[in-house]
């Protein structure tokens, strides 16, 4: 059965969306991550136009940050406080986010600005994860290995305006934060992704936030993010697809459950060498495609 | 069903024009299955059939044209630069054919030479059409239409919107007419031109003229005017039901 997207102005086969809904959701119960970085692209690949699939999954991921907050709310595993500034910062980046967007969108460069975005932060975030839950891996191997202390404390540490934030047991300046926020709300804009596969390292390695609080906190602050992008870009570019996220988060939120409780059969530093994996082929298959001369060199889109 | 009731109304028609149209003037009388299209949630493209009735000669000829609405598309050149892959030059093709179909009895070029298809713009490559930079700037020269033509047609081609195969149309005793016409999932909506030409001996011997009106309707067509109209509250509903909707999900899974 086809479905006709009003918005997209094209008809997808119903299992597709579920199917992309269901598997990328699976998925994002299985690492804790939006899933917005795979789901874009196969959007795009399934023929999406790009700039109705970065705002319909800017949409899409309000739904399943709340769902996936929720859990992590009656654990206690939201820092509030941060959250809130890494918020501010995040609302002020994914707003200069969209806007930026419709500049380049004016300028027909929308699509490589998206791709290489892509490919670049890809690149980088997964190979540090893979090289890291690698040594993580090795380490256990070897028992009585020391342990790592809980963060090095380094420049960042000496900037003004230091708060302290009991959750995340930590005492820094509010600036960090703020500029994490803010750059993620960017890329967030741009990417048609919560961020949460750059947030989640920043807030370890960056801020030296516990594990246990990062994943919540995250979910937490990219609700309001993606929620700001959705409202920006139903405004600016009328590109968010309400039939299509609805029918994507449907599939989603119930893939999520069951990658949740897969997730629970294996190891840390497996599942994050297993999504290391994942984003480095999703960051080949892009870059691979930039580099390779197209079929056509020439391709068109009707105006309105 | 319909098909029965068309090929009889068709007959019918055959019957009257025959009757009604003194033998040498020529006339073509054509109808349609449907006029009136609707993009609904459900819609995947669909087939019209065009039915009429010709005051000719068995060795005439039938050509159909069907042109979407004109829109303006911008037709992008990639190139290489620093090793990857990217648009370097954008042209605007003013109020091009959006949908740009052809449908005839035989071969074009059986029917007619090539000076009197370029000049009723019979055919993809024969179409008269402005092109012009995206960012007129002065002193730089209009882009020569005639040398992006070619791939303009086969980009669109690819979209399915300007099907390069030209499709077939069914002429009975020179008098009666059908043809199916495709439309794909992705036509956009409004007002659709079919020009049906009576070709005899290389030349237009007579021509009509019909239209198929397309538009959004149903949850589609709400969604859209929606999302246009009142972006507002198109905006903040889609957020208040993506987190109803997180929300949901969560409570039903805690239980389950």
């Amino acid at each position: 059965m086809y479905i006709y997207l009003p918005i997209a102005e094209i008809s997808m086969h119903i299992g597709i969306i579920f199917g992309l809904g269901g598997g990328v959701g699976f998925l994002s119960g299985l690492f804790g991550v939006g899933g917005g970085f795979l789901m874009t692209p196969l959007l795009i690949f399934f023929g999406v136009p790009p700039a109705v699939a970065v705002a319909t999954e800017a949409n899409q991921i309000v739904a399943s940050s709340v769902s996936g907050v929720l859990a992590h709310m009656r654990r206690g595993n939201v820092d509030f406080k941060m959250g809130g500034i890494l918020l501010a910062g995040g609302v002020v980046g994914s707003s200069l986010g969209v806007m930026l967007f419709k500049y380049l969108r004016d300028m027909g460069q929308i699509d490589l600005v998206i791709k290489l975005s892509y490919v670049v932060f890809l690149g980088i975030i997964g190979g540090l994860m893979l090289l890291e839950s690698v040594r993580a891996i090795l380490r256990s191997r070897r028992p009585g290995a020391p342990r790592r202390k809980l963060h090095q404390h380094n420049w960042l540490h000496g900037l003004p305006l230091k708060m302290r934030f009991r959750r995340s047991k930590l005492y820094i300046s509010a600036l960090l934060p703020l500029a994490i926020g803010a750059f993620v709300g960017l890329l967030a804009a741009i990417m048609g992704v919560g961020g949460g596969f750059i947030m989640v390292p920043a807030m370890i390695y960056l801020l030296g936030m516990p594990t246990s609080v990062v994943v919540g906190t995250s979910l937490f602050q990219i609700i309001f993010v993606t929620a700001n992008v959705t409202l920006l870009q139903s405004v600016q570019t009328q590109t968010v697809d309400f039939m299509l996220a609805g029918l994507l988060l449907f599939g989603a939120v119930i893939g999520a459950q069951f990658g949740t409780r897969a997730g629970a059969l294996l190891r840390g530093e497996q599942l994050r060498g297993l999504l290391a994996l994942m984003v480095l082929t999703v960051c080949l298959k892009l870059a691979f495609d930039l580099a390779m001369q197209p079929s056509d060199l020439f391709s068109v889109e009707l105006l309105k | 069903m319909i098909r029965a009731v068309a090929i009889y109304m068709l007959t019918i028609c055959g019957m009257l024009a025959a009757s009604l149209v003194p033998a040498h003037a020529g006339r073509v009388v054509a109808d349609l299955s449907q006029s009136n299209v609707s993009i609904t949630s459900g819609f995947h493209g669909t087939e019209l059939l065009l039915f009429g009735a010709v005051d000719g000669r068995e060795t005439d000829d039938i050509i159909v044209v069907v042109s979407g609405p004109p829109t303006d598309v911008a037709q992008r050149r990639k190139a290489q630069v620093g090793g990857i892959w990217i648009n370097v030059e954008t042209n605007i093709w003013k109020d091009a054919p959006s949908l740009y179909q052809i449908l005839a009895t035989r071969p074009l070029a059986d029917i007619a030479n090539v000076d009197t298809l370029g000049q009723l713009q019979i055919g993809a490559d024969k179409l008269k059409l402005q092109l012009q930079p995206e960012k007129p700037r002065p002193g730089t020269e209009k882009p020569d239409a005639g040398k992006f033509l070619q791939s303009f047609a086969r980009n669109m081609a690819s979209t399915g919107l300007w099907p390069a195969e030209v499709g077939s149309v069914k002429l009975t005793d020179g008098a009666l007419f059908r043809a199916d016409v495709q439309l794909p999932a992705n036509v956009i909506s409004g007002i659709y031109d079919v020009r049906i030409l009576q070709f005899r001996d290389g030349v237009v011997f007579s021509e009509s003229q019909t239209n198929i009106y397309i538009k959004k309707g149903g949850l589609s067509a709400m969604i859209y005017n929606f999302a246009h109209d009142y972006s507002l509250f198109y905006g903040l509903f889609a957020i208040a039901f993506a987190v109803a909707a997180g929300w949901l999900a969560a409570a039903a899974f805690r239980r389950g």
